[in-house]
């Protein structure tokens, strides 16, 4: 099973990708930080909704963003267990 | 401060923001500081802290500043001794000096039920008030956040936002020498930075500003009690192998 990585809301218009802390095949445990996004005048880190491993990168450095918007994919650990 | 919402949560009663007033403190040991009071507070949000303090000269470059905003060369930094520093804050290039204010507030955003967003109009918020007090008019900048007077920048807006906790924050240039930023363009802006001290007609000492900060800050946020420190936070209980089991 995989779990979206949604950018929560920022409370500004303006937000832009700014860099992964991890690439896709890395283990991460839920909560870590795996990318941060940036607003005018702050940075924030986005942390991953569950363990499992990074399975998709769908947004890239500077790139304009959309509260909600996917920035990538987490494959859950349970589903790697089973298969 | 005109666009600043009034709205927040009161955090529960009996909430207190621990201050930490620490006179010039190297870049370095803020980022350890910092990083430690992020992680405390992340792990307990009805916690807070505020670090106040000043850094020795150098630059720090944020997510949205450039080396192209710092005019002199790897040699000349040598010389004069600025050390320049990527830093995982927002805002732009800032060029720390004596005479500058740092107000670093450690806060739970989600405790506070605040998005980054708002997190940041209301620290220009507080900027706007501590100006208004000193009798100057500051105008918030939404291109890049931070406050201007008369088309100068007078404060700096940079924050991070880690594991919902505050970082960073604001830098208030008080009474600092302005010349050397002439060759920093402090957030990508193409004139000088300008102080306090130039800019008002009041007596501005940075004691008096660093403690009217504080106030603001604890205001700002609804905190009804501010614990004042003069150190750094002690470092947790560490046994050493002296404290080790004694056989007599």
């Amino acid at each position: 099973m995989r779990a979206a990585l949604a950018l929560p809301a920022l409370g500004s218009p303006r937000a832009t990708f700014s860099l992964w802390y991890v690439k896709p095949g890395d283990r991460v445990v839920e909560g870590d930080r795996v990318a941060e996004v940036l607003i005018p005048g702050a940075t924030f880190d986005v942390h991953s909704p569950a363990s499992g491993t990074l399975a998709e990168q769908l947004a890239f450095p500077n790139d304009a963003l959309t509260p909600g918007q996917t920035l990538g994919w987490i494959q859950q650990e349970e589903a790697m267990e089973r298969g | 401060m005109t666009n600043a919402p009034h709205t927040r949560e009161q955090p529960g009663p009996g909430r207190a923001l621990n201050a930490y007033l620490l006179g010039s403190l190297p870049f370095d040991s803020l980022l350890a500081l910092q990083r430690r009071l992020v992680y405390d507070i992340s792990g307990d949000p009805s916690t807070a802290a505020l670090l106040v303090c000043e850094h020795p000269a150098g630059v720090t470059v944020g997510r949205e500043g450039s080396r192209s905003h710092v005019r002199p060369n790897p040699e000349e930094l040598n010389a004069r001794g600025w050390a320049v520093r990527w830093v995982s804050r927002g805002g732009g290039v800032l060029l720390h000096q004596p005479g500058q204010v740092a107000c670093y507030p450690v806060l739970s955003l989600d405790a506070l039920g605040l998005t980054a967003g708002a997190y940041l109009e209301h620290l220009q918020g507080i900027a706007v008030d501590l100006l208004r007090e000193y009798g100057v008019a500051g105008e918030p900048d939404p291109q890049h956040p931070g406050i201007m007077v008369r088309g100068r920048r007078l404060v700096h807006v940079g924050a991070a936002v880690r594991q919902g906790v505050s970082c960073f924050g604001l830098v208030v240039n008080a009474d600092p020498d302005l010349e050397p930023f002439r060759d920093v363009r402090c957030d990508g802006d193409p004139l000088p930075m300008t102080s306090l001290a130039r800019e008002s007609g009041h007596r501005v000492r940075v004691p008096g500003v660093r403690q009217r900060l504080v106030e603001l800050v604890a205001d700002r946020f609804g905190f009804d009690r501010v614990s004042v420190f003069h150190s750094l936070p002690r470092a947790p209980y560490q046994p050493t192998r002296h404290a080790a089991a004694h056989r007599p």
